[in-house]
Order: structure tokens, then C-alpha cells, then sequence
């Protein structure tokens, strides 16, 4: 079985999420058990799990997906 | 009289974000009796390579009365409140309308439109802002954060866009209420079905989520609601993901 891993290194040395803006379930899952997980303001928050990489302080949004600052 | 006030790129990652600070630039008219201020909504702009934000671009804003004589003290403490809190390497900007004293409004709310779309120039915000005569200001860094404010007031000028900031709070027995009770309850004026926007009557009972938030539409502040796939209740509010586009 190959595992893809969920980041995508981008041109800019950055590492953006493979599965867009819509992977509820797997940015929950990331988030889970991610060591720099702090939440954003209330207003920013767009997931409804509360621990998930949507509603992290430390994710830039892209058109597609978004940036992890802590990667 | 009555004014948008909206600010924009006043934070980094690690600071507060720009909703608290919106949200105390509104409290400061009530605590020195100057005027009162509304609630403060955020207001999704463009997410481009080519524009500078923290993490999300989106610009806060809110209406508020207040005493013509007043004005320009405010505006002059708004400017200085946010010299001072603003984040390091931040950008902020500061607009500040007097609703009826606009000119050419759908000038203004086209360019909150195309600050949704394509990306914006400070000179593009100053030109409109001096036609308008709207009160436009850069208060730290490279200034860039006067596009947002300007298009956060115009988003908010058309009534039809944005979420509050801050989640509702209800007190309600098995998470049950009618949609009269919410509005005794909370700010929401209007609860409407997302998908055909219908507009429930009072008698309509209502399950509530966890998150409560509601959204500028038609000039209201609006809970929206989805079916729960039952008879009773029929209605159940939206969870925050739902809400995403707002």
C-alpha cells in the first residue's frame, strides 16, 4: 500500500495541504495530532470540529487549499 | 449620524486578531458617550498570491451612531488606537463612512465586489475614497490593509454579506427553540432556510447546534437553517462549515 503524504512542498519551500478546502475529516485528523495546533479567532473558524486544520491560527488559505506555517 | 467603520490588516499570526479590535473600536463610543456601535461583521476578500494577508484576508466592520460633533475625534482616535495595537508587521488601514453622505454608493460597493475577485492597488482605494469622500488612512507598515478597509465598508454597505462576529447565545430546553424565541433571545432578526432563503415564521421550532453564528443578509441579522429530515423539528441550525461562503 503506498501512503501519499498530505502535504505538497511547493516552488516557495512551503507545505500546502494535497486535499483542498473541503477534507473535513482528514484536516481533523492532521490536526489531532499535530503538536503546533492553536485555534484561530472565533470568526475565522469554518470547521466544525473544533481541533482541525481549517480553524488553525497557523494555516494560510491559498485559492485551493492552504499553507501550514509550522511545516 | 450614522458610519461604517472598517479596519483591515492590523494583525500577525500570533497576535489578536482584527475582529477584537473592530470590536473594541466599536465599545469606545459607549464608554465616552460619543455615540453607540453595532456589531461587527467580517467580510471575505480575495485569497491571491499576490496580496499580502496573515492567514485568511478578510476585513472586519460595523455601523455606529454617533454624534456629528464627535466625528473627527474619533476617527483621530481610531487612527492612534490602531498605531498602537496594531501587530508587528502589520499593514493596517482604517475607513470610516458617513452612510448618507456617500457619494456614487455603487461606486463603493463595486469595489467591495472586485476586492472579492481580482486584486486591488492602494492608489485604486485612495483615488475612489477621495471621489467619495470617504475617510481613508494607513496607520503603520506599508499601509496596504486601507484596501480592505475600504472594501470592508462597502461589503457591509450592501447588506448582504458577511458573518457576525461572535457565536449567539441561547438558553433553551433539549437545544429546542421557536423562532420567536430567538429573536427575544439574540440580535437575529430573521431566520431563513439556506437553501431558498424561505423566512420562517415565529412559530417555528428550531434545533439548535452547538455553534450559533448568524450572517448579514438583506440588511438583517440572519440565522440560517437547514431541514433536520424530520417532521418535528423540521428546522435545525447551520453548523459553521455550512456557513463558509458567508
Amino acid at each position: 500500500m503506498i501512503i501519499l503524504s498530505p502535504w505538497l512542498l511547493t516552488e516557495e519551500g512551503k507545505y500546502e495541504f494535497r486535499q483542498g478546502k473541503d477534507a473535513w475529516k482528514e484536516a481533523a485528523q492532521i490536526a489531532a495530532r499535530c503538536p503546533h495546533f492553536q485555534p484561530d479567532e472565533e470568526e475565522e473558524q469554518v470547521a466544525d470540529e473544533n481541533c482541525s486544520c481549517y480553524n488553525c491560527r497557523y494555516r494560510r488559505w491559498t485559492q485551493e487549499s492552504f499553507l501550514c506555517l509550522k511545516l | 449620524m450614522k458610519i461604517l467603520v472598517a479596519i483591515d490588516d492590523t494583525d500577525n499570526i500570533d497576535s489578536r486578531g482584527t475582529g477584537e479590535l473592530a470590536d473594541l473600536l466599536s465599545k469606545y463610543l459607549q464608554e465616552t458617550g460619543w455615540g453607540k456601535g453595532g456589531a461587527v461583521t467580517r467580510h471575505q476578500l480575495l485569497v491571491h498570491p499576490d496580496i499580502p494577508y496573515t492567514s485568511h484576508n478578510s476585513s472586519m466592520c460595523f455601523v455606529a451612531e454617533i454624534d456629528a460633533s464627535y466625528l473627527a475625534a474619533y476617527i483621530e482616535y481610531a487612527g492612534h488606537f490602531l498605531e498602537k495595537e496594531r501587530a508587528e508587521g502589520s499593514d493596517p488601514g482604517l475607513c470610516v463612512a458617513a452612510i448618507e453622505q456617500v457619494n456614487f454608493p455603487d461606486e463603493l460597493i463595486d469595489f467591495g465586489y472586485r476586492a472579492k475577485q481580482v486584486v486591488l492597488t492602494k492608489s485604486n482605494a485612495y483615488k475612489l475614497a477621495k471621489k467619495l469622500d470617504i475617510h481613508l488612512s494607513e496607520h503603520g507598515g506599508s499601509g496596504q490593509g486601507v484596501i480592505g478597509a475600504l472594501a470592508g465598508v462597502a461589503l457591509r454597505l450592501t447588506a448582504n454579506d458577511g458573518r457576525f462576529r461572535g457565536k449567539l447565545k441561547v438558553k433553551s430546553r433539549d437545544d429546542l427553540l421557536s423562532v420567536g424565541e430567538i429573536k427575544k433571545q439574540t440580535p437575529v432578526t430573521v431566520v431563513k432556510s439556506l437553501d431558498d432563503m424561505l423566512v420562517l415564521d415565529d412559530d417555528s421550532i428550531i434545533l439548535m447546534g452547538e455553534k450559533l453564528k448568524a450572517v448579514l443578509l438583506e440588511g438583517q441579522c440572519t440565522l440560517l437553517v437547514v431541514p433536520t429530515g424530520m417532521n418535528d423539528p423540521k428546522w435545525q441550525s447551520c453548523t459553521t462549515s455550512q456557513l463558509r461562503k458567508f
